[in-house]
């Protein structure tokens, strides 16, 4: 079979194929090794395991067609930098993990492992998944493979899991995890035209990820489809002794739970949700997105979610508050960067000096920010305040879930932006990417962001649904039907290849 | 302003973060927009309402008090340079 359309096959169309023996894992891991190879103008995966990828496939090849056989044999993945990887260089993109080689396997990887899938690498993010553009990684950003139709300007693949989003859209790997904090799954996903899914808050267990804000952070995958969606989510997903936020519930077998029909499914449209005036095309697709949901049976309700306009303030106290106490333990002692020392310098200033240096300015900014809302005297105003807004904007969405059982929302204000655009001057301008997407990390909700279109410049532009706490075998069944009546098939024109 | 010049020195130092007086004015206009965006929570009535929790944790389902195979201190240790036998070495603290 032809290499380049190996690497166009998503996860369940390579599976069927290998297990009918018209491919091998070896063939289809030497066509994305390939693709890999030829694309370093995206900056997608910055850290190669090719050799460990090849071992993983032959060991595949003997297993497929055997009992011993698992649910993601021979599937290469792209894994975010976010993920402890035994023996596999680990810096969550910033430079104060220079070189760290971690002694241990993050749970989600391991089961990914477990499941025979095949590691091809680790890919770029914002520095400590702080961002939205990948800008602020210390890599330098990845690229999105999308580009508008009248111009050559490299655009953002979004933020955080943006290393994730570009390789899965430019055909570097069947899928690859994300870690969503704010919107670090979907935005990306929207941005390039792929399918980003953040589960519940405690679908997956978050040992061995580096933490940002361990109240938001959740693992999640960015895929070609919502079938595989649900295949990598059921392999990532389950309880685990190691977090205690993890949830002791049964995985469903999410990829049995699509296919349904979605007639007499109560979709929620909550009036503060509005696309930015300006992009007929955006409104064109929304607009489609709901009659086509419409016609397949699905009854739309109006629905209010009052405190949203605080969901961006509040995550922007909580988040990095948690972020500041997280971020303590990189303090030059035991691994990563260490500062060079004057000969007096005390231990304090080995703290200060290696933070100084090892930290980027995003980075800094949010620790700041976080030991000032936790800071005696303003804790009261800020951290407290925002803990109780929290139980606020999490109630807006139970009383919502009393009336519908999902809401659909666009996933980001616009499509994807040129690098270097956005939060040069104001670091809030950036935060506003968000919007739509940080509710639900705030309420712990599952939200998943499929394609619905191209815009007038023929960019990618994404719809996002909101489930109920647990509703993911629902979720990912209404996003199934949508995609299908969407039948959303762009491709990003192939101009990274070029030489 | 909210955030004053001591103020930024004050959670620098609380950060264990250097920072230069050159980058002092940038960080400080950057927190005070950040201070400004999120004190639109100042408008919330948030009387009566209890600070945010996932309901149900799982702290209860405590894991055996019993040995395990972790990390070995070997493995541990290949991440520095800077070890003397089976410690970390930092410049002195003790006179």
């Amino acid at each position: 079979m032809n290499k380049v359309k190996l690497t166009e096959l998503g996860i369940k169309e390579s599976r069927d194929l290998l297990n009918r023996k018209e491919i091998s894992a070896e063939e289809l891991t030497n066509a994305y090794i390939q693709n890999i190879k030829e694309s370093s103008k995206l900056n997608a995966f910055i850290e190669k395991t090719f050799d460990k990828a090849l071992m993983q496939a032959s060991e595949a090849d003997k297993i497929i067609g055997t009992d011993s056989q698992k649910s993601l044999c021979g599937i290469p993945l792209g894994i975010k930098d976010l993920f402890c990887c035994k023996n596999v260089k680990t810096q969550a993109a910033s430079n104060i993990l220079d070189s760290f080689i971690p002694p241990y396997e993050s749970t989600v990887t391991d089961k990914l492992w477990n499941e025979q899938a095949v590691m091809l690498g680790k890919l770029n993010m914002d520095e400590f998944a702080m961002g939205s553009s990948n800008e602020t990684s210390a890599y330098g950003p990845a690229i999105n493979p999308w580009r508008m139709s009248n111009s050559d300007e490299p655009l953002t693949p979004g933020g955080s899991s943006g290393g994730s989003s570009a390789a899965v859209a430019a055909n570097l790997c069947a899928g690859a995890t994300g870690t969503d904090t704010g919107g670090s799954i979907r935005q990306p996903a929207s941005f390039t035209g792929t399918v980003g899914l953040k589960p519940t808050y405690g679908r997956c267990s978050r040992w061995g990820i580096i933490a940002f804000a361990s109240s938001f952070d959740q693992a999640g995958p960015i895929t070609k489809n919502v079938t595989d969606s649900a295949i990598m989510l059921k392999a990532m997903s389950g309880f685990d002794p190691k977090d205690s936020t993890s949830a002791k519930m049964e995985v469903p077998d999410y990829e049995q739970h699509l296919e349904k029909d979605i007639r007499g499914l109560r979709i929620g449209l909550a009036r503060e949700y509005s696309l930015k005036k300006g992009n007929p095309a955006a409104e064109q697709k929304w607009e489609q997105a709901i009659s086509l949901l419409k016609n397949m049976g699905a009854e739309f309700v109006e629905v209010s979610l009052p405190h949203t306009e605080f969901a961006l303030p509040t995550y922007y106290v909580l988040a990095p508050a948690e972020a500041s106490s997280n971020l303590a333990r990189y303090d030059g002692v035991r691994y990563g960067r260490r500062a060079t020392l004057d000969t007096n310098d005390s231990i304090l200033e080995l703290y200060e000096k290696t933070r100084s240096e090892g930290f980027g300015i995003e980075v800094k900014r949010r620790i700041l920010i976080g030991t000032y809302v936790l800071s005696s005297g303003y804790y009261d105003a800020y951290y407290k305040r925002a803990q109780k807004v929290r139980s606020l904007i999490k109630n807006d969405f139970d009383e919502v879930f009393n009336k519908v059982d999902l809401i659909l929302t666009p996933t980001t204000p616009t499509p994807a932006f040129p690098l270097g655009s956005k939060g040069t001057q104001d670091p809030v301008e950036m935060y506003m990417n968000d919007i739509f997407t940080v509710p639900a990390n705030l309420a712990g909700l599952p939200a998943i962001s499929l394609p619905v279109g191209l815009d007038d410049f023929e960019l990618p532009l994404g719809v996002q649904l909101i489930g109920n706490n647990w509703q993911e075998p629902l979720l990912l069944n209404a996003a199934f039907n949508l995609e299908n009546a969407l039948a959303f098939e762009s491709k990003p024109k192939n101009w990274w290849a070029d030489g | 302003m909210e955030i004053d010049t001591e103020t930024v020195k004050k959670i620098a130092r609380l950060s264990r973060i250097k920072i230069t007086n050159i980058e002092s004015a940038d960080i400080q206009t950057d927190l005070n927009r950040i201070v400004e965006f999120v004190k639109k929570l100042s408008e919330v009535d948030v009387n009566g309402i209890g600070e945010f929790n996932f309901g149900k944790t799982y702290l209860e389902d405590m894991r055996l008090d019993s040995v395990a195979v972790s990390d070995s201190t070997d493995d541990i240790l290949k991440n520095t340079k800077n070890k003397n036998q089976d410690f970390f070495t930092v410049p002195k603290i003790v006179e």
